[in-house]
């Protein structure tokens, strides 16, 4: 049985219609139309134990309404959810014992205290014993180096460390799942690295992670598993390897050439982009052409000084599959 | 039962902490809560100088009721207030989810986390009050001490149920910053002695929205003056507050949140 099942999931709410300026304002004031939004709609997968699953989508596509679902915050439409054998909102108290969460754009900490203060709070609420407590603490601060930090008032961190103290927060208690709504939300390259690195280490002793994101970066260092929706549906469930497949098994030659070029088309070019007439960006469908005699062909059609093969951008397909479906 | 100790003992020096970061603050707001509320026995004072009264109740009377009501009133806003307010904020940021994220009641660990400090300067104010007004009045039996023990506990339930009720519509009716005082003014009727009023509005905050409880029923026990009605009185208080623990709980599969 996977650790986390989700059978045709529902999230529906009603939502009202209002105008702009004066006239609309006064108009919704008395009468108000009602917007059925299907914010997540008939969604169904499995994540197995030990999985990092990277939840992708365009802003307002239903993952963060998922991931809420998932951790028992959000009540269900309708479907069904399966976390550990136990179902989210029904066995709410005994269920979040066994996860933790970080939410990108909402703090568990509270504010004007060091972060150690509510550290301690959750010792509390989850019963942890000193022992074990301190032990994590020591090793998640050292792993962060935050060791300070923790003692500063949170309102005086930077938002890099407060999300270092976030994820203490959400560890403390050992978690077997950990839902990340869009972690690396506005950081710098060096905290996003530490906390890559942390998911990777947390992950490798056996942690679940289940992350929304924006940030491909995140999704191609860490992720095993994708799941991308859009407008409320499924589009993609599958490894990594087999979305760079889903356009096909593309690849990028980009060239520097000698002479100028100012023909339409390559022989075997699917897709060809000029920045100046000197660079040329050419996609190449290697299952239809191998790149040795594209190579071959081109060699004879352009004199070029320069060359590189690349894969397809992740964001490239990403944004193709979001606009086809 | 010891967690939940441990945890309201965690929570309380946390909110010790917070109040202490802002000292200027939490000693203002103390003071300013402690005037307003010991403040409206003037009225009372001002109505018995120039000759006038509340029919058959006494001057000390009225200031007992209004002692009593003080005490309880800074009793239950000092440990509920806060979860009206709270689930009131959580709801409109769509920050509701860390809340649930907690492996205990919402209700605990908001009124854990919210317990308001000031509520404390109220409670001193309405216990000076009760005792001069009783110092005037004369001794109370022990009888008379356990009865009011039993009719106060009721009446602070009686309004930890209004904050309940009123932080449970605010799931259905996001931003709903004013019905605290449509709450607070139907409380009011509690100030007074019951009988000032008319036979239906006496029975509405007897039975209905029972706030009578809150302090006429408690000081009418010190008093010697207790009818028996206001024994019958302590169900509906009971089933009040049993409402607004179950209607904040049933509220809670509302919650939306916010966009992502």
């Amino acid at each position: 049985m996977a650790l986390i099942e989700v059978k045709h999931l529902v999230k529906s709410y009603t939502t009202y219609k209002r105008g702009s300026g004066f006239k609309e304002t006064m108009k919704s004031f008395f009468k108000r139309e009602a917007v059925r939004v299907h914010a997540v709609h008939d969604i169904s997968f499995q994540i197995e134990k030990g999985e990092i699953c990277g939840v992708l989508g365009p802003n307002g596509a239903g993952k963060s309404t998922t991931i809420k679902m998932l951790c028992g915050a959000l009540y269900p439409t309708s479907g069904e959810i399966t976390v550990m054998g136990k179902v989210p909102t029904r066995e709410r108290k005994q269920y979040v014992k066994k996860i933790g969460a970080v939410f990108g754009q909402k703090s568990q900490l509270i504010w004007d205290i060091p972060p150690i203060d509510s550290f301690a709070m959750n010792k509390a609420i989850y019963d942890i014993e000193d022992e074990v407590y301190q032990k994590r603490l020591d090793e998640f601060s050292e792993l962060f180096e935050v060791q300070e930090v923790i003692h500063k008032p949170t309102r005086v961190l930077s938002l890099g460390e407060r999300m270092k103290c976030e994820f203490i927060m959400a560890m403390l208690h050992a978690p077997e799942i950990v839902f990340l709504d869009e972690p690396t939300i506005g950081l710098d390259v060096i905290a996003k690295a530490k906390i890559r690195e942390f998911i990777k280490e947390m992950n490798q002793k056996g942690t679940t992670f289940i992350l929304t994101t924006h940030d491909l970066e995140d999704v191609e260092q860490l992720a095993n598993h994708i799941i991308i929706i859009n407008h409320g549906k499924k589009v993609f469930d599958d490894n990594i390897d087999n979305l760079r497949k889903t356009l096909g098994e593309k690849k990028i030659v980009e060239l520097t050439l000698a002479k100028p070029f100012k023909e339409d088309t390559i022989e075997d070019v699917v897709k060809m982009s000029q920045d100046s007439p000197y660079d040329l960006r050419l996609e190449v469908d290697v299952a239809k052409t191998s790149i040795h005699d594209f190579l071959q062909k081109l060699s004879k059609q352009l004199n070029f000084t320069d060359i590189a093969i690349k894969e397809l951008p992740m964001e490239q397909i990403i944004t193709r599959i979001y606009e086809s479906k | 039962m010891r967690r939940v100790c441990e945890i309201y003992k965690v929570c309380l020096k946390t909110v010790f902490a917070q109040a202490a970061a802002y000292r200027a603050n939490f000693i203002l707001s103390m003071l300013i809560t402690l005037i307003s509320n010991i403040l409206f026995p003037l009225i009372t004072i001002l109505i018995y100088q120039k000759g006038a009264s509340f029919p058959e109740w006494s001057f000390w009377e009225v200031i007992l009721i209004q002692a009593i009501y003080t005490i309880a009133s800074g009793l239950a806003a000092s440990l509920f207030s806060g979860v009206t307010w709270a689930t009131m904020g959580h709801i409109k940021e769509g920050s509701y989810e860390i809340i649930l994220l907690k492996p205990l009641s919402p209700l605990l660990f908001l009124a854990a986390t919210n317990i308001q400090l000031e509520g404390v300067g109220v409670i001193i104010g309405g216990m000076v009050m009760m005792a001069i007004s009783l110092a005037n009045l004369g001794g109370v039996g022990i009888g008379q001490w356990c009865q009011f023990i039993l009719l106060f506990v009721t009446g602070v339930g009686v309004l930890i149920g209004l904050f309940l009720i009123m932080a449970a519509i605010s799931f259905k009716w996001v931003g709903n910053s004013r019905i605290p005082e449509i709450f607070e003014s139907v409380k009011t009727f509690g100030k007074y002695p019951l009988s000032i009023f008319p036979k239906a509005v006496q029975g509405i905050v007897t039975f209905l929205i029972p706030v009578g409880m809150v302090g006429f029923f408690p000081a009418s026990a010190l008093l010697g003056r207790l009818d028996l009605k206001a024994f019958w009185a302590m169900i509906p208080c009971v089933l009040f507050m049993l409402f607004g623990i179950w209607i904040y709980k049933k509220m809670i599969a509302l919650y939306e949140g916010v966009g992502g």
